[in-house]
């Protein structure tokens, strides 16, 4: 087991809100990177003041909406406008290896801390400019929220069902999209910078690169003309597909049919019923297109089972089937159990919390968040003196100043 | 950036695009098919409705800057040049299912002999090993099992997924950094690495805040149908306008610029203007402190003004105005939003019928090492005769035995 961690010695003045910019910044935090969260209390990151809040009671330490997105950093309390405030960031600046930011665009030159101010304070920077629209452009200014981009991008349009208005993804789909993209991006600069020494500017869209997930559909539509539409829990190539209602309350367990076979283990694992012996069902096509009625039988078998029998009935069969998990399911499943998806952390005021881990496992190295997410300013004084090597003095110097809130 | 290293993409349909990510940020990257193709050529869309192994567009989305090599790896002279492959290779990408690279003999203990600083990224449903393991899964299924269709859907209906599949390009981007930082502790350590990439947990990612709500406030979060849950307040997010529908919310700016708006089409009366400190509206019903104008009428002016008005007219106008509102596009009004033609993002690609189309662009705009792409999706077998005959030296006869069934010049 490696003590080395993946980007030890790196450091990186992260100004990133919300979700999509700190969750990028947070694979190099929990990786072993020195990463500084600058923040404010005036106002607060957005995240910081909605829920999910420890124990349901509001407080800007208390939201997992910050909590899970900020593991491994450390949280410098700053006030950017105030002239002192600008001072730290300016020698963060000049400390850090990269730099990332998600203002609205322009922002960052407002305070003074723009990119050719960032490079010559330190010419080798990878300075990462993140935003809805990017950087340039007449939308490059477009402040929304991923939910605006999932829109844009056209992920609503294609989440839902066919005869009600769009449902959309969940809150804010490219946030969780466009951190993976941005993240392999700043890595392999990272790497260009350690064999060159050659800095950059990265001007990232959270559009742009989501609309990757969508890639062979926008190719569909330019040389076919096809476009796609919700079609709730269907698939275009097979069937029967869907999330069938279960015993006890709102339970539900996905089963995907994906091939004959498939079929043809369904119907035994259901004990062969009659109306599934239906020739027109031997083929995709005819399962296609008498997909009502099959959800009608399916809907029968599994509506007195619970979603775990139904999955485990399937599984063993060998058809695709999975409960559709909430959050308190997720904290019993064996599989991440085993895995050691979550793992608990000690939080300055909410106390032991479990933390969402990482999606891959590097083996040889105990990987997960390295410790939980900070306090709005708990790391002051460690930045300021052990970071930036500031005197006592100086220190007093800011904070008399107000800069430090 | 990533010029000096090689990449062996093994994956099908479900890893494609981790390898494609490292090709765009400049690695070579060698796909290795069987000798029948890719599971993705097998995937719609096709062009033109025919469902050939050159027609996907699946495998031409998710296979630029890449070369294209066969080899049948249930052979022994596959497996060896495969093997010999990997000797100049820092990186190899498979999506087998767990435990089934190692029954062909090409698992990571094979590879580590071949190349003791490979980084072996294997990406799975569930993970390499647990007891669901080895469960059958598909999208639909792991977007249940990962949570997020718990929060998503008609409160009134099934819970539902995303209609086009995500769940593996979500694995396959986080591959992508899971590879480049697995790398990253080769470079101090000089090791190899063995990666294992859960697409079940690549999907409890995408539930956000929701993935913790339990354990944190004691209570689960609820699909909602388009309604944003934003602490004690929800937020109706789609509204349906005069040729569709468009996602907004009021927040301080957007009411700043739209009060005005509301107020010229006698939707409100003009006192609104100045009625309300708009710019802080949004903070204050967050908090549940005093607004003058309740939450429930702004939302009435809203659904008044926007069934008016075409979303295009509505996006270009708040584009002026600092007024956020998010027309829900369709793929062709996707492609007409000007933004990203002023950005170049398009790209022109040649399909395999010979026409040309746009396409999705470079990743990010990049000062000093622009992104580009080099060259489209390869078809079956292009580059063997380029790779295992002129690069590693076999020859044609052997190539042929290796699975390499059509060597071209």
């Amino acid at each position: 087991m490696t003590t080395t961690l993946p980007f030890d010695g790196i450091k990186v003045a992260d100004f990133a809100w919300i979700w999509a910019a700190p969750t990028t910044s947070k694979y190099f935090a929990d990786h072993g990177a020195t990463v500084v969260r600058v923040e404010t209390e005036s106002p607060p990151d957005l995240v910081r003041t909605v829920g999910p809040f420890k124990d349901g009671e509001p407080g800007t330490n208390r939201s997992h909406s910050f909590g899970d997105f900020n593991t491994s950093k450390y949280s410098l309390s700053l006030d950017l406008k105030n002239p002192q405030g600008a001072n730290v960031a300016r020698r963060l600046i000049g400390w850090a290896d990269i730099v990332i930011e998600s203002f609205a665009t322009g922002k960052m030159d407002d305070l003074g801390i723009g990119y050719e101010t960032v490079k010559k304070l330190n010419p080798s920077v990878i300075m990462v400019s993140t935003s809805l629209m990017g950087q340039t452009g007449l939308a490059s200014t477009y402040a929304g929220f991923g939910f605006h981009a999932g829109a844009i991008a056209g992920f609503y349009e294609i989440t839902g069902w066919p005869d009600l208005p769009p449902d959309g993804p969940f809150t804010a789909y490219t946030d969780g999209v466009a951190p993976r993209f941005l993240a392999a991006i700043m890595m392999a600069a990272l790497d260009h910078r350690r064999r060159t020494g050659e800095g950059q500017f990265i001007d990232a869209s959270q559009l742009e690169m989501s609309l990757q997930m969508l890639a062979p559909q926008i190719i569909d539509y330019n040389a076919s003309g096809r476009m796609v539409s919700r079609i709730g829990n269907r698939s275009r190539i097979a069937a029967p597909q869907g999330a069938y209602q279960c015993s006890g309350e709102d339970q539900w367990c996905a089963i995907a049919v994906e091939t004959d076979e498939d079929w043809a283990n369904l119907r035994s694992a259901m004990g062969k019923p009659t109306w599934a012996n239906d020739d027109r069902f031997s083929t995709t096509e005819g399962r296609l297109s008498s997909h009502d009625e099959i959800d009608k039988g399916i809907s029968q078998w599994t509506a007195d089972k619970s979603p775990q029998d139904v999955m485990e009935i399937l599984q063993v069969a060998g058809v695709p089937a999975g409960v559709v998990q909430r959050s308190s399911d997720l904290m019993r499943d064996p599989q991440l159990k085993h895995r050691k998806f979550f793992r608990e952390l000690e939080h300055s005021e909410v106390g032991n919390v479990p933390y969402t881990g990482h999606q891959f496992r590097i083996k040889g190295y105990d990987n997960g968040p390295r410790f939980a997410a900070p306090m709005l300013g708990e790391h002051n004084d460690f930045v300021l003196r052990d970071l930036l090597g500031m005197t006592d003095d100086e220190i007093t110097e800011i904070a008399i100043s107000g800069a430090l809130v | 950036m990533l010029s000096p290293y090689t990449v062996l993409d093994l994956s099908d349909d479900r890893g494609e695009m981790a390898s494609m990510i490292l090709g765009d940020l400049g690695a070579n990257v060698v796909k290795v098919e069987p000798p029948y193709g890719s599971s993705s050529r097998r995937m719609g869309p096709f062009l033109e409705d025919a469902p050939e192994p050159e027609n996907s567009l699946q495998f031409f989305a998710f296979n630029r800057n890449k070369r294209g090599v066969t080899l049948d790896v249930t052979t022994k002279a596959g497996r060896a040049a495969l093997l010999r492959l990997a000797e100049k290779a820092d990186f190899v990408i498979e999506s087998a299912g767990p435990g089934e690279m190692a029954k062909l003999g090409l698992g990571f203990d094979a590879f580590e002999k071949a190349n003791p600083s490979i980084i072996y990224v294997a990406i799975s449903a569930f993970g390499q090993d647990g007891p669901q393991a080895d469960y059958a899964a598909s999208d639909l299924t792991l977007a249940a099992m990962g949570g997020p269709m718990s929060v998503q859907g008609n409160p009134e209906r099934a819970p539902v997924r995303l209609s086009v599949p995500q769940a593996w390009l979500h694995a396959s981007s986080e591959a992508a950094v899971a590879a480049l930082t697995a790398h990253a502790l080769m470079i101090q350590t000089g090791q190899g690495q063995f990666v294992d990439v859960s697409a079940q947990t690549s999907m409890i990612a995408t539930m956000l805040h929701a993935r913790l709500a339990h354990a944190i406030q004691g209570s689960d979060m609820e699909r909602a149908g388009s309604v944003l849950q934003a602490g004690a307040i929800e937020l109706p997010l789609v509204h349906e306008c005069a040729d569709g529908y468009v996602v907004l919310i009021p927040t301080g700016a957007t009411m700043t610029g739209m009060v005005p708006w509301m107020v010229e089409d006698g939707i409100v009366p003009e006192e609104w203007i100045e009625g309300e400190d708009w710019a802080t509206y949004d903070r204050r019903f967050l908090q549940q402190q005093p607004v003058v104008y309740a939450l429930e009428d702004v939302f009435d002016a809203i659904r008044r003004y926007v069934l008016l008005h075409t979303k295009a007219e509505m996006l270009d106008r708040g584009l002026r105005d600092n007024v956020t509102i998010a027309p829900i596009n369709t793929v062709e009004d996707l492609t007409k939003f000007h933004q990203l033609e002023e950005r170049g993002y398009w790209l022109m690609a040649p399909l395999p019928d010979g026409t040309d189309t746009a396409v999705a662009g470079i990743l990010a705009q990049l000062s000093e090492t622009p992104l580009d792409v080099k060259r489209w999706a390869p078809k079956l077998g292009q580059h063997n005769h380029e790779i295992l005959i002129e690069m590693l030296g076999m020859s044609e006869a052997q190539a042929i035995e290796g699975g390499a069934t059509v060597p071209q010049e």
